[in-house]
């Protein structure tokens, strides 16, 4: 017993004395790595001319350089407005999921938007990151911002946030003519679309982001913002942003339309057929109605591919607001240019500019 | 076997701590970033002479400001779990208890949220939140697995699974019906992951604070290495030769729980390395806890850095929740163990 008392003492000192002292040369030592680095960077910063901070849209202060050369978007949506401004020459990274427009796949990839890997954007040099709430996580930005990488995060809650998030992106990328011409050109579409759907009851849909499990939108989000915009509301009265939703309520709420999205999971119903061949379904008096539109994916996305999508659905839910109101040459009150065209070429006039304004996005 | 000197323990360690740093080297190599193994040691001797002008500022932020830091956690989970795993055995006086499989790492786990949601922003609540959650779900299963009074194997372990189960539907529950979401995911929660970045601003202060936990846990189980070795041949006979068998085993019991919920409580419940490095370092160096002990704490650190280069490497820039890569070599183990128990 003594010599072990003997050897737990020596044992134990030694063992504690190695942990510290490990601990101690893992933990001083890039302590003073980041002091240094503020000191350097701090000694360096001023010498490449200007710098302008900005306060994004958490709250959050950003320095960038005066002209941003090189850009990181973190999101799809962020990637599509960076194309649609005209500037994809500086963008040097994006994600994995940013597909819109095709170029975009074939910039160098960061991983997920999720958990994007910090390394490969260390490594890429940006000079700014966009990033988003509605899918990067706060504490990619966190890590961003401790490595001295600025971080311009947007927080687009509804549309028109969209629009006033683009406009403040552009700025800072500095692209301001550019975006001035683009938010308007879709400020002006939405305005159009809103004098057109004036005084017409919100249909009551279904918006289905995911059929199995069941998942819907809450009002909260900005495809909720998006659907009002089409003149739609969604029936599910939910604070949460992706409630799981039993069948049993839709049963009971019957909802005029269904929405559906093409992209997702196979699993998702493709349109009004698909619906009629699945039991439950096939019985909601909307499906029974033929009330199933299909939205183009884009307003899963808060990007301007999304003003699209958008009039699309308006076009669907309300057709008669579109037919009659071609004829009479004003029937919007304060007649819009865009009402002014007759029907059918002016559809065709709105594609062609879509696909001047937002080419890439398409 | 040869007596266990002092002598023989600081070999055996010195050789495991060099060990670990070829690991840790090896590991700073690693990475979507590449640099090579010159660049990393240059890095390194400038950053210990303090010439950091002499390093290139990608370099700065992939050595110092990502890989190192995740290193040191990385060392201090996987040496946390597998004492934490030591500890258990011990006390339950069974070599399938790991803090993951015994739903210890699960209560710590919802512990961690409890405490997020309750006093959020709060420093250190989440890891006494933790252990807190770790120590009464270990109270739980320790009461639930007793039959007549004594311990019963198969019925402490189901006990166990079905604590780790009522405890992981918990988590999910309150995962999807919390509308804000200011803390990570249900996957880092359950699976145990290293890959997002640690949550606070002061990184280096933050990790000084964990290990120092670290040292006070482990060192106060350490204490106990003598005792438990007679604990472990019969509790009757330790007690004879004038053991408080009652204080060794609260000590343990605490211990243990605080250093499950210290790991899971930055990684969430990383499963299996608790089982499998004790085992592991039973079979090389034999059952004395007083090398058992250390050779655990640098054996799990080496076993979880592997882990977590592996995680994120397999599938750059994605990376793969470390928790899934230890329970692809844990699961076998527990299974091998457990049959050999059955036989």
């Amino acid at each position: 017993m003594r010599g072990d008392k003997k050897f737990r003492r020596i044992a134990a000192w030694s063992i504690t004395a190695s942990v510290m002292l490990l601990a101690a040369s893992v933990i001083p030592t890039p302590a003073r790595a980041t002091a240094e680095k503020t000191a350097q960077t701090g000694a360096v910063e001023p010498k490449p001319a200007a710098t302008r901070t900005v306060i994004d849209e958490v709250g959050r202060k950003v320095t960038v350089p005066a002209e941003v050369q090189r850009v990181v978007s973190l999101a799809p949506n962020l990637t599509e407005m960076v194309y649609a401004l005209g500037l994809q020459d500086k963008l040097v990274g994006d994600t994995d999921y940013c597909d819109t427009p095709p170029a975009a796949k074939s910039k160098p990839h960061v991983g997920g938007p999720m958990s994007p890997s910090l390394e490969t954007i260390v490594g890429l040099r940006p000079d700014l990151v966009l990033a988003t709430t509605s899918i990067n996580h706060v504490e990619t930005v966190d890590a961003l911002q401790h490595l001295g990488i600025p971080v311009y995060t947007s927080d687009p809650q509804s549309v028109e946030g969209m629009l006033a998030s683009t406009r403040r992106m552009a700025d800072l990328m500095g692209a301001n003519e550019k975006g001035e011409e683009v938010v308007g050109q879709l400020q002006s579409r939405l305005d159009a679309l809103k004098a057109k759907l004036a005084g017409r009851p919100m249909a009551h849909v279904l918006f289905v982001v995911w059929m199995d499990p069941l998942i819907t939108i809450g009002q909260n989000t900005f495809i909720a913002d998006a659907l009002k915009w089409a003149g739609a509301e969604s029936v599910v009265m939910s604070d949460q942003k992706w409630p799981h939703l039993s069948f049993e309520e839709i049963v009971r709420v019957q909802p005029e339309y269904i929405v559906l999205t093409p992209d997702h999971a196979e699993s998702n119903a493709t349109g009004l057929a698909d619906l009629r061949s699945r039991n439950g379904w096939r019985e909601l008096d909307a499906v029974v109605a033929g009330h199933v539109i299909v939205m183009d994916s884009a307003v899963n996305r808060p990007s301007p591919g999304m003003i699209d999508a958008i009039e699309q659905a308006a076009r669907m839910l309300h057709p008669d607001a579109f037919t009659n109101d071609a004829e009479p040459k004003s029937a919007s009150p304060d007649g819009k240019p865009q009402s002014a065209t007759p029907p059918a070429p002016h559809v065709k006039q709105r594609n062609h500019e879509e696909t001047e304004c937002t080419a890439c996005a398409r | 076997m040869r007596p266990l000197t002092p002598k023989r323990i600081l070999w055996t360690c010195g050789w495991l701590a060099a060990l670990l740093f070829v690991t840790v080297v090896l590991a700073l190599r690693m990475g979507a970033y590449s640099i090579s193994v010159p660049d990393i040691v240059k890095a390194l001797f400038n950053g210990v002479i303090g010439h950091w002008q002499e390093i290139p500022a990608e370099h700065q932020m992939v050595v110092f400001g990502l890989r190192l830091p995740r290193i040191a956690l990385e060392i201090l989970v996987g040496a946390s779990l597998s004492v934490a795993g030591v500890g258990f055995q011990a006390l339950l006086r069974n070599p399938l208890a790991d803090p993951y499989v015994l739903g210890v790492s699960s209560g710590a786990a919802l512990g961690a949220i409890v405490s997020l949601i309750a006093v959020p922003h709060t420093p250190g609540a989440i890891q006494v939140a933790a252990f807190l959650g770790a120590a009464i779900t270990i109270g739980i299963v320790y009461f639930l697995g007793r039959r007549g009074g004594q311990l019963d194997s198969a019925t402490l372990l189901l006990a166990g699974i079905i604590s780790a189960s009522l405890l992981s539907s918990i988590i999910m529950f309150l995962m999807t019906t919390l509308t804000t979401r200011d803390f990570r995911g249900m996957a880092f929660w359950l699976m145990g992951d290293l890959s997002s970045p640690p949550p606070v601003t002061n990184v280096f202060g933050w990790l000084g604070f964990l290990f120092t936990v670290f040292l006070i846990a482990a060192g106060a189980i350490y204490t106990t290495s003598s005792d438990l070795n007679l604990i472990l041949t019969g509790e009757e006979e330790a007690r004879h030769l004038g053991v408080n068998v009652r204080r060794v085993k609260l000590v343990v019991y605490v211990g243990a729980s605080i250093l499950t919920g210290l790991a899971v409580s930055v990684s969430g419940a990383i499963g299996y390395v608790g089982l499998l490095v004790p085992h592991v370092m039973r079979m090389l160096f034999g059952t004395d806890h007083r090398l058992l002990i250390p050779a655990s704490v640098i054996g799990g650190a080496i076993a979880i850095v592997v882990a977590d280069t592996l995680a994120r490497t397999v599938a750059v820039p994605t990376e793969v929740p470390v928790g899934a890569m230890t329970a692809l070599a844990g699961a076998p183990v527990f299974i091998y163990l457990m049959r050999r128990r059955v036989r």
